[in-house]
């Protein structure tokens, strides 16, 4: 049996910084072993342990869709040990990932219906993977409406696919920053009150929110107010986390591990957790 | 069921540790434990309950999940031996069934390895538990709240009960049927033997206090949330963590790399929610940071969460925290004082 402690080998194929204070960076990682590509199986909203020899590891949101073959995309902020050296990694190094850990955004149960995703900050992870994973799928869904704010322009992951989407008729994404700077043409506001504004109907609809928890905690109560009914408010949790298998107890709120049975819970399941907003 | 005459002892346990790792109690009070023997002089046969119970031998303080030099990784998961361990008490061999509903099995993921800890396992899943009825259980003892009795035959894979002369043992899973079949030259109980077991079992119920009902105090426990008691309990405690650590069903753990990128170790080591950067996030978010909320997490995983996910509670009264701490918090006592508190939900 392959002991699960272990880390898949994987090699750091591509670098792209995302902001000019440096502190957000995309990696690409492939596979150094092909039985190893073949046997990760993963779906959007899942999220990996990476891996650094001698320093530790760290949990990440996977950004790639499984619809993207080959390689597994991460955005890392640096802001600990782990990430630093991470943020030392150049292409071509080695690197260690477990996975695929944690459960799943239910794009089976919205399968015919629409998709409203909102993110802010970097948590936008892994709604970039679910975002591409409903377009190479596109006509198994209704209308995807995505809300998506920074603090200021710099702060948005994915600049160039933003613009890509930003074109798409088959989708529509509503770009937000907290304070108006000259020569932007979106959105100005918190994502609350953008939502607030833009009111996407509930109706045949789903609602994915991530992003920090402040904005998570101001934004359910305009949802709720859109009539989106809790089963369909779906959220992810972030929690400090070390095994990622359900069994270091690090994660653990109220009857829950949020490595096992989530990260990806709905708001019906959450509002049964004590303390879990 | 058979008989070890006392006289015979000794040669039982030399023949059982030529063929297993033998733990065994060994050393008194606060330096009682499970350890290695390899004869019966090295074992403490009237031992009530060891002050370290046998999960130091199955998830060790500290252990290394393996090794790396560059690129390459070497792990080892399984003793060099199957281990046999002699002289558990009921609550404690319970308490390795309810760990490997944790760590050797997975209710969210149960057919997929990849969810099953490796070390565990390896240790665990060929383990020959010995569960040694007891003949006289302390005044912290409380295994009767959460379903568990001195002579209770629920965990272990043998069953023993020591009378005045000898170890009457019977097999209590398929791994002991096999080993009993193994032996040779054992008599059999007598009549008269399992008369005097009946007297020692009604002997042993008659130390316990009255049982709390653990299934009244879980349905009880949310309505406590706010409770102030919180904040009294929380008030003694000094975040200390031993009760934890001596507890022989927390299983909560930290993982650590010791050494340089080129070469290392990743080990593991036992943590506990009762330290406050336990849950603290890279953010500096912590959604545990007071001390009632932390006291109130481990007593609500006991006696609340564990039940919702298994069905028991993670409790097996062996009433070692009540000894080890050091402002005498007495989970009981908390416990009895929960289930009085007329708090709303
Ligand atoms: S909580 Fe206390 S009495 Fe219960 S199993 Fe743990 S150490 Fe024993
Ligand atoms: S708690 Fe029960 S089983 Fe454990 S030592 Fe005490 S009497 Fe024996
Ligand atoms: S991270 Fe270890 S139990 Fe969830």
């Amino acid at each position: 049996m392959k002991n699960t402690y272990i880390p898949i080998p994987m090699k750091v194929d591509k670098i792209v910084t995302e902001d000019p204070e440096k502190t957000l960076r995309t990696y690409d990682l492939n596979f150094v072993n092909k039985s190893d590509l073949e046997k990760f199986q993963y779906l959007p909203g899942q999220f990996c342990e990476m891996s650094l020899l001698g320093m530790g590891e760290s949990p990440f949101g996977i950004a790639s869709s499984p619809t993207e073959e080959g390689f597994l995309r991460f955005t890392i902020n640096r802001t600990g040990l782990v990430t630093n050296e991470i943020h030392n990694l150049r292409e071509g190094d080695a690197v260690g990932i477990r996975g695929p850990l944690g459960n799943w955004y239910p794009v089976e149960d919205f399968k015919g219906e629409n998709v409203v995703i909102v993110g802010g900050g970097f948590a936008f992870t892994t709604l970039r993977s679910l975002l591409v994973y409903l377009l190479a799928h596109r006509d198994d869904y209704g209308e995807i409406t995505m809300i998506y704010g920074a603090r200021n322009p710099d702060l948005f992951i994915y600049k160039n696919e933003l613009e890509a989407w930003l074109k798409r008729t088959d989708m529509k994404l509503h770009l937000t920053i907290d304070n108006a700077v000259d020569g932007w043409q979106h959105h100005v506001g918190f994502v609350p009150a953008v939502t607030e504004e833009l009111a996407p109907s509930a109706e045949k609809a789903w609602v994915v929110v991530c992003g920090p928890p402040i904005m998570i905690k101001y934004t359910l109560p305009v949802i709720e107010k859109l009539k989106f009914p809790d089963e369909r408010i779906i959220t992810s949790l972030e929690r400090r986390m070390k095994c990622g298998i359900g069994k270091c107890g690090r994660c653990n709120i109220g009857s829950q591990y949020v490595c096992i049975d989530g990260p990806v819970f709905s708001l019906a399941q959450l509002k049964t957790i004590p303390d879990a907003l | 069921m058979i008989k070890i005459e006392k006289s015979n002892f000794g040669t039982f346990i030399q023949n059982l540790s030529a063929d297993y790792s033998l733990f065994a109690p060994v050393g008194e009070g606060q330096q009682s434990a499970f350890r290695e023997v390899k004869n019966a002089e090295q074992i403490n046969t009237h031992i009530q309950i060891t002050q370290n119970s046998p999960k130091t031998v199955f998830l060790p303080q500290t252990e290394v999940l393996f090794e790396f030099s560059g690129d390459d990784i070497q792990s080892e998961e399984k003793p060099a031996k199957p281990m046999f361990f002699w002289g558990v008490r009921s609550c404690d061999a319970k308490s390795l069934n309810l760990l490997d509903k944790v760590m050797g099995q997975s209710k969210q993921r149960p057919d997929d390895p990849a969810f099953q800890d490796p070390y565990w396992k390896a240790r665990f899943d060929d383990a020959i538990i010995l569960t040694l009825a007891c003949n006289e259980p302390a005044s912290t003892c409380f295994c009767n709240w959460t379903g568990g009795s001195p002579f209770s035959k629920d965990a272990g894979d043998l069953w023993a009960v020591e009378t005045e002369t000898a170890y009457l043992v019977e097999p209590l899973s398929e791994k002991g049927e096999a080993f009993v079949k193994g032996l040779s030259g054992y008599d059999t109980a007598s009549e008269k033997d399992k008369q005097s077991i009946a007297k020692l079992k009604k002997q042993a119920e008659s130390y316990l206090q009255p049982a709390v009902d653990a299934e009244t105090l879980k349905e009880k426990l949310p309505q406590t949330w706010e409770d102030p008691l919180w904040d009294e309990v929380s008030a003694k405690c000094v975040n200390c963590s031993a009760c934890a650590f001596i507890c022989p069903t927390c299983y909560c753990f930290d993982i650590q790399d010791e050494g340089k990128k080129d070469k290392g170790k990743r080990i593991r080591t036992w943590d506990c929610c009762m330290f406050p950067i336990f849950t603290k996030e890279a953010s500096g978010h912590n959604p545990r940071s007071l001390a009632r909320e932390r006291v109130r997490q481990r007593v609500m995983h006991k006696f609340r969460y564990f039940w919702e996910i298994y069905g028991e509670s993670l409790c097996t009264g062996c009433g070692r925290c009540v000894r080890v701490c050091p402002v005498n918090l007495d989970i009981r006592e908390v416990a009895k004082q929960l289930l009085e508190a007329d708090s709303a939900a």
